[in-house]
């Protein structure tokens, strides 16, 4: 019924703006529940915590960036902090320096939680970006220059979300899954990119593979991740 | 399956996956700009990196680390503003050239219709320049001792019938002998290129040239 409310003020058109919370409901097309933006407005979310679990972490996200909600925040650190810092100490690094790169990458969540558009990216692709980008600036000490500003492409809007924690979860079995689905050398290959940083040659090095059949491997696990994870965005 | 120009899928996942150099992870960038479909290429790789890392399994952090960072947030300056891309290049190569054009770059003559800038030097002999050369100018004979990555962003170029424009990528490496790029007439060519090791060029002149200018 409320979604309907909500569909009907988008399809009404985009002019519909009462202010600025009314333009908020709106550009969060979909993602925005009535609850949430009920609390929006009485701006009482901050008093009860325990009703994040029924936000997604972009929904979150809107939250830090508009109302500087420092309980979302929490929510969002507890969720991702032990999970950037466990993605980091896979480069081999120390238990402090895999410390201070999560705390680098929440505070970047926090400053930048304004330029984060649900439309475009998932929350957690973002955050990853940024944690790989900081590791390189501050452990390899070299740029790792992005195709984009922000998010990468201004003109792409996703498919309309909906029903967020459950497709959280869904993207997680499905990412095992799909990882699951790939041959040993085919997830080995993809391991040692994604988890070591390694070059093709230096792939190639540690595997006693010739470069071309790591490559050739990449690619193909790559689209065998593409076709499993098709349409999500 | 392989595109002429267009950089094969191992390079979108070494890119995602922070495999890259400084300098290939530029050449990489700028030339995802000049094509969507690569940049949706790349989002669903970074993607697969963001559910990698969601799903490894969380470890501890220290008890204070949440009110650390509450306090340093609190000291914070408010807007963190963004330098605006006015020089008409693409936007990674524009923003790591600090938003300065081409012209106000410190080019150095190379030879007849040839200048370079080079812009970073990397562990093992790799370099990042900006090559610049005169319509109809041809690109003294060589082979490759490493991997080069050369991308068109103004002009074109031809190696053999295989023609390069703005936005195309063409991958030279050992198995490439006797590479001669040949620039179209017209206006100059402009590529940014990274080289592993210095390239062997063939003619005498060219090799006592060569490390004066500096490839």
């Amino acid at each position: 019924m409320v979604f309907i409310r909500i569909k009907a003020m988008i399809n009404a058109g985009r002019q519909i703006c009462i202010g600025n919370r009314e333009a908020f409901c709106l550009t969060a097309q979909g993602l925005m529940s009535d609850s949430l933006c009920r609390n929006l407005y009485k701006g009482s979310i901050m008093d009860e915590p325990s009703a994040f679990s029924d936000y997604s972490h972009e929904q979150l996200v809107i939250l830090v960036a508009r109302n500087k909600d420092r309980h979302a925040f929490h929510h969002l650190f507890d969720y991702f902090a032990p999970r950037i810092k466990s993605y980091l100490l896979n480069f081999n690094i120390s238990d402090q320096k895999a410390e201070d790169l999560t705390q680098e990458v929440m505070i970047t969540l926090w400053q930048k939680a304004d330029k984060f558009d649900p439309q475009k990216a998932r929350i957690s692709t973002w955050l990853f970006r940024v944690a790989r980008n900081k590791y390189i600036d501050k452990v390899r000490q070299q740029k790792y220059p992005e195709v984009n500003a922000d998010d990468h492409i201004a003109s792409m809007i996703a498919p309309e979300k909906t029903d967020q924690n459950l497709k959280e979860q869904q993207d997680q079995g499905r990412i095992k899954m799909a990882m699951a689905a790939l041959n040993d050398e085919q997830r080995k290959v993809i391991e040692l990119s994604f988890f070591k940083e390694l070059s093709h040659s230096q792939i190639a090095a540690e595997t006693n593979l010739p470069l071309g059949t790591v490559k050739s491997r990449i690619r193909m696990a790559f689209q065998a991740l593409r076709e499993e994870l098709g349409d999500y965005r | 399956m392989k595109t002429h120009g267009i950089i094969p899928d191992e390079w979108i996942v070494s890119y995602a996956s922070g495999a890259l150099s400084e300098a290939h992870a530029l050449v990489v960038a700028t030339h995802c700009h000049f094509h969507p479909a690569l940049q949706q290429k790349l989002i669903d790789a970074e993607n697969i990196g963001a559910l990698l890392m969601e799903s490894r399994p969380p470890v501890k952090v220290s008890s204070h680390m949440f009110d650390d960072i509450i306090s340093k947030i609190d000291d914070l300056p408010n807007e963190v503003k963004q330098p605006s891309n006015d020089n008409g290049l693409p936007f990674p190569l524009a923003e790591y050239l600090n938003h300065k054009s081409l012209d106000q770059l410190n080019w150095r003559m190379m030879g007849p219709g040839l200048s370079q800038v080079r812009l970073w030097t990397g562990p093992n002999d790799e370099r990042l320049w900006l090559l610049k050369a005169k319509g109809g100018a041809k690109i003294p004979s060589h082979d490759h001792s490493g991997l080069e990555l050369t991308l068109v962003l103004q002009g074109s170029y031809h190696v053999g019938k295989d023609q390069y424009g703005p936005g195309l990528l063409e991958i030279a490496d050992d198995e490439t002998k006797n590479h001669t790029p040949l620039i179209d007439a017209g206006e100059d060519c402009i590529c940014l290129v990274v080289t592993e090791a210095p390239i062997k060029i063939h003619s005498l002149l060219g090799r006592l040239a060569q490390p004066f200018i500096g490839l």
